[in-house]
């Protein structure tokens, strides 16, 4: 079966001194949605660039939806629905000419273009808006209006580039319901820095730094290898370090910290959280709660905590 | 080449332009109406006949033409720029099926659309104010000049306008090359008045042909051949360039 995405050895350098992307090797599913993670400078819009024709790999080999990114870049354009990390939106046209505009582009006929484009607005809540210029629109609308551009063509597979990025958290989830009625009708390869976009959103997660590819799996798959240890987080209504000499006899608790009234006891296992309760009874501990690791947690373990330049 | 693609950008910039024409004419008819009332009826009292005709008709197809090229050039230069830099929107072109030729060749027809319109109004002004009159044949050889001049001033701008990240660039590269270009032509005098061992360097100049067959086209009905031939050869290898610079940096 022919996948959505698939590259082979793909490998993009600048001049001799930098490489963006190194021996990548991805395969995505058709109709899965497929989260990319990593750092700033990771790679992951060269990728994006690759794979939509707009950037030529230096070497190796990039299919999407069959067709090669090097010799078929105007049907792979025709498949695919492109949402950059910039809007992009033209501000001397109306919503609906933008729509129009790249309708046309898309060499659409135009009473499909004008049922098409009403459909969407209608669907993206902007039917009001049409003959108004992007510019006075808020940050989600505008979003909005360019995922609508980028479906206007029914793609096979959408890109989107940190679609939710400078969002409020309101727009964010509008995003996001949306993103999730489409799946299933497409295929649609997500970058974000929001882990948690990821983990809500996707089938498919990868994590990538310095061009190359460091792992992928489920979110359930990723985190598997950090699930050595169980961490409960105890609430005390005192200074927590208090209880220090408590806790430091205890030989099921393979860790600790102290922040306040509240600790994190790193445990050998689930099954000692009996003896840690046992050994805390009658100290004033107000809420014991599992803290689960997160996808921040794979995040960071992977790609390290240090800030990128 | 995808020609309905082509065709939608230049839609576009047509219905972006009508939006805005009142105050876009105003600012181009401003300029050159200013030089034609300071020199041309300013001065003709001082100067009289230049190549037998009286200086105000002398300057005023080279004005015309002036507004052409520079409306050309400042179209293509800007939008290629802030389309570019600003908007986006050329990405926003380029992931869909048209390729990078049709876009530059949409915003080169763009530029020189701009430019007939343009020139043509500072024309009916001038017409209106002087007594400057010629027949319509006149008119059909001066477009075989204002043709290929303002598709040179368009690519022109379409390399400019992809290969200058910032404006004040732009703004430099319009004081320093493309007015001197247009001044030296013969626009306020006749190349006769340059020194001999200047002239064929002077001829060179893609502006030079263009400025003295329009002006040679709409004033005494005689067609330059030569210079037709030189200025479309010109434009031809401007748009070649154009074509390769756009296509060279969108791959980066």
């Amino acid at each position: 079966m022919i996948k959505a995405i698939s590259t082979k050895s793909l490998e993009k350098r600048y001049g001799n001194s930098f490489t963006a992307l190194s021996d990548f090797n991805l395969e995505v599913e058709k109709g899965s949605i497929f989260a990319l993670l990593g750092p700033n400078g990771a790679g992951k819009t060269t990728l994006i660039r690759i794979l939509t024709t707009l950037m030529r790999q230096s070497s190796g080999e990039a299919l999407v939806e069959g067709f090669d990114t090097r010799f078929h870049g105007r049907e792979i354009r025709s498949l695919t629905g492109v949402v950059p990390q910039e809007n992009s939106l033209d501000r001397y046209l109306t919503a609906r000419e933008n729509l129009e505009l790249h309708g046309r582009l898309h060499g659409m006929p135009a009473p499909v273009l004008r049922a098409k484009i009403d459909e969407l607005l209608e669907l993206m809540g902007l039917a009001g808006r049409r003959n108004d210029f992007p510019d006075t629109f808020s940050g989600g609308m505008q979003r909005r209006l360019v995922i609508a551009r980028a479906l206007l063509h029914e793609p096979k597979l959408l890109f989107l580039d940190e679609p939710t990025t400078g969002l409020d958290p309101q727009s964010r989830r509008a995003v996001w319901e949306y993103i999730r009625s489409i799946a299933g009708s497409m295929t649609i390869f997500l970058t974000t820095h929001y882990l948690e976009e990821a983990e809500h959103l996707c089938d498919r997660i990868a994590i990538m730094d310095h061009g190359r590819m460091i792992a992928q799996g489920t979110t359930h798959e990723l985190k598997k290898p950090l699930t050595g240890g169980t961490t409960y987080e105890v609430e005390f209504e005192s200074d927590a370090s208090a209880f220090f000499d408590l806790v430091k006899k205890m030989n099921c608790v393979k860790g600790f910290s102290f922040e306040g009234n509240t600790a994190l006891f790193r445990l050998e296992s689930w099954e000692c959280l009996s003896e840690l309760a046992s050994g805390l009874s009658g100290a004033p501990v107000r809420r014991i709660s599992l803290r689960e690791r997160t996808l921040e947690d794979v995040f960071i373990a992977f790609t390290g905590s240090g800030v990128r330049e | 080449m995808n020609l309905g693609g082509m065709l939608a950008i230049w839609r576009r910039d047509m219905l972006v332009m009508r939006r805005s024409i009142i105050s876009e004419l105003v600012a181009v008819i401003a300029y050159p109406l200013t030089l034609y009332l300071a020199f041309g009826i300013g001065m003709q009292g001082y100067i009289g006949l230049v190549e037998g005709v009286p200086y105000a008709i002398f300057i005023a197809p080279g004005l015309i033409t002036m507004t052409a090229v520079n409306a050309a050039y400042n179209e293509s230069v800007w939008s290629l720029w802030f389309h570019r830099r600003v908007q986006f929107t050329i990405e926003s072109y380029r992931v869909t099926p048209i390729s990078v030729s049709d876009i530059v060749v949409a915003k080169i027809l763009s530029g020189f659309t701009h430019g007939l319109i343009k020139g043509l109004a500072v024309s009916i002004v001038i017409f209106m104010i002087t007594s400057f009159r010629f027949p319509l044949i006149h008119l059909f050889q001066y477009l075989l000049f204002i043709i290929p001049g303002s598709a040179f001033f368009s690519c022109a701008g379409v390399i400019c306008g992809t290969v200058m990240d910032k404006p004040e660039t732009i703004g430099k590269v319009e004081a320093v090359i493309v007015m001197p270009l247009i001044f030296m032509s013969g626009l306020f005098s006749p190349l006769s008045s340059y020194p001999e061992r200047v002239l064929p360097l002077v001829r060179l100049l893609p502006t030079t042909p263009l400025f003295e067959g329009a002006r040679v086209a709409l004033v005494k009905g005689e067609f330059l051949m030569p210079g037709m031939i030189q200025i479309s050869i010109y434009a031809v290898l401007l748009f070649i360039t154009a074509v390769f610079v756009f296509k060279k940096r969108m791959s980066e």
